[in-house]
């Protein structure tokens, strides 16, 4: 998103040709945080970090960037990410390049479009019922960084059809499940359920509900219960 | 008269030399229709021979890629294309005599080679257009193969295809009139499907980022001793018709060629 000019005014004394290219091109020495994601090739091409001009380009950087970051957290099975150009996966430290903030929002935007994304509201985050709290503080530094964003490899319908059938096979229609037990209970151990992030859970709910084939309520204080029908 | 006769000039002249040029023409045209049938009479045992062999050999060449490659070698070589043997002809006014078809086709029936290298022909075609938005439409022939290689149709022997069978494909795409062509720059060749030239100067940067992957206005200045503008010209140029990504967070803008963002580097090793 730099709209710096090109350097037409950097010194007249051009750098000599190896200082610039020992650097940037073949930096096998320095290692990413053990990640067991595999990431493409993409991923170590330089200029795959800054937003390009051409608009046509810009486009299959923003697909190219789609896949992977849909990929990448289907990998960790990470319901949100932090959109932060220092973590993984804006940020290869192994050429030390950064996806600035402005371009993570536009690829966050682009991924909105398919519905593979969305912001998490701000100050909602950790106070939401069974929300997995990953955001610890308030709204305060939301503005600066970035805030964080749902990610969809599996869009919230997806889930809900997932918790469907997964209710449908487990002979519990009928019955009232919590959300809790639900994502932590022995029922959905081994299963993808188990362990999904609590906000994402809800919204998955709630497709549910709109399909008219679930109700959600208030089950004690601080818990959600769900029957399916 | 006389006067004119001495100096051999005016009108009489230019007739006299109109009819030497007719006389030239006619000697030449009946020594070249001569050539041409001596020619053609070689062409048609060479055709048999070349069916001959074609027959005999159709198995291997359909199965064994370089069988195939040297056959298509072979065939170049004398100056045939085989699988556009047939409408050279015709479109030279035609003394061939198969209609439709390549030799190729007629040789080794219709499902055979000739489907072969239309079928890597489709996937070239679909190669290119994936990857159109990342490169503005020039790819080098080895990507290509690679990408057909990974993608590997049902059905479609593709993990013997070679370059040459690569470029081959794209050869079929000519009579179709598209704008697929084969260029070289550097040492590498490339397929470039759309219908723009490069400029000398676009080539020169292009063949300059195959050393490192990229280019810098100070390293085309350093080692092409062009002008900054001049430099900084092609270079936007290039980036405009999407055929270089521009990496603004090094020290210098680097422009590199998305080629490399295929070959790159070597995602896995150092993981763990």
């Amino acid at each position: 998103m730099s709209t710096t000019p090109p350097e037409t005014a950097t010194s007249s004394s051009t750098p000599p040709q190896t200082s610039t290219t020992g650097t940037t091109t073949t930096t096998t020495t320095t290692l990413l945080p053990n990640d067991t994601y595999p990431f493409p090739r993409e991923f170590f091409f330089p200029p795959f970090f800054t937003r390009q001009t051409n608009l046509t380009t810009h486009h299959a950087q923003l697909t190219k960037w789609s896949t992977l970051l849909l990929s990448y957290c289907r990998h960790h099975r990470l319901f949100r990410v932090s959109l932060s150009p220092d973590v993984l996966p804006f940020h290869n430290p192994r050429i030390n390049r950064r996806l600035a903030l402005a371009d993570i929002k536009s690829l966050i935007d682009f991924l909105r479009k398919d519905g593979r994304a969305e912001y998490v509201p701000l100050g909602s985050g950790s106070t939401k019922k069974d929300g997995s709290g990953s955001r610890g503080g308030g709204g305060a530094g939301g503005g600066e960084d970035g805030g964080e964003a749902f990610i969809y490899w599996r869009t919230p319908e997806e889930w809900g059809s997932l918790i469907e059938s997964w209710v449908e096979e487990t002979a519990q229609r009928g019955s009232v499940l919590t959300v809790y037990e639900l994502r932590e209970g022995e029922g959905t151990r081994g299963t993808e359920i188990w362990g999904m992030d609590g906000d994402v859970l809800v919204k998955a709910l709630g497709t549910v509900v709109k399909r008219g084939k679930a109700q959600i309520f208030q089950s004690g204080e601080d818990s959600l219960g769900v029957k399916f029908f | 008269m006389s006067h004119r006769k001495n100096k051999a000039v005016g009108l009489a002249a230019f007739d006299r030399s109109r009819l030497t040029s007719a006389q030239y023409a006619t000697h030449g045209s009946a020594l070249r229709s001569s050539q041409a049938s001596a020619l053609e009479t070689q062409l048609s045992v060479f055709r048999s021979l070349l069916q001959q062999f074609a027959a005999t050999h159709a198995k291997d060449i359909k199965s064994n890629p370089t069988f195939r490659a040297q056959f298509a070698r072979m065939c170049a070589a004398i100056g045939v294309d085989p699988l556009l043997a047939s409408s050279h002809e015709s479109s030279k006014g035609g003394k061939g005599q198969g209609g439709g078809d390549s030799m190729w086709a007629q040789l080794l029936g219709r499902t055979g080679l000739n489907d072969f290298y239309f079928e890597l022909a489709v996937r070239v075609v679909e190669v290119c257009g994936e990857t159109r938005g990342e490169n503005g439409g020039l790819i080098e022939v080895g990507m290509v193969r690679e990408r057909v290689v990974r993608g590997r149709v049902e059905g479609m022997g593709v993990q013997g295809v070679t370059e040459d069978d690569i470029l081959r494909a794209v050869g079929t795409l000519k009579p179709l009139g598209s704008a697929y062509s084969v260029i070289k720059v550097g040492s590498k060749q490339y397929i470039r499907s759309v219908p723009k030239e490069l400029n000398t100067d676009q080539s020169a940067v292009l063949e300059a980022a195959q050393v490192l992957g990229y280019v810098s206005v100070s390293m085309l200045m350093d080692n092409l001793r062009w002008t900054r503008a001049r430099a900084q010209t092609a270079l936007e140029d290039l980036v405009g018709e999407g055929m270089l990504w521009v990496d603004k967070q090094g020290i210098e803008w680097e422009y590199w060629s998305p080629g490399f963002m295929l070959e790159g580097d070597h995602p896995l090793e150092g993981f763990d």
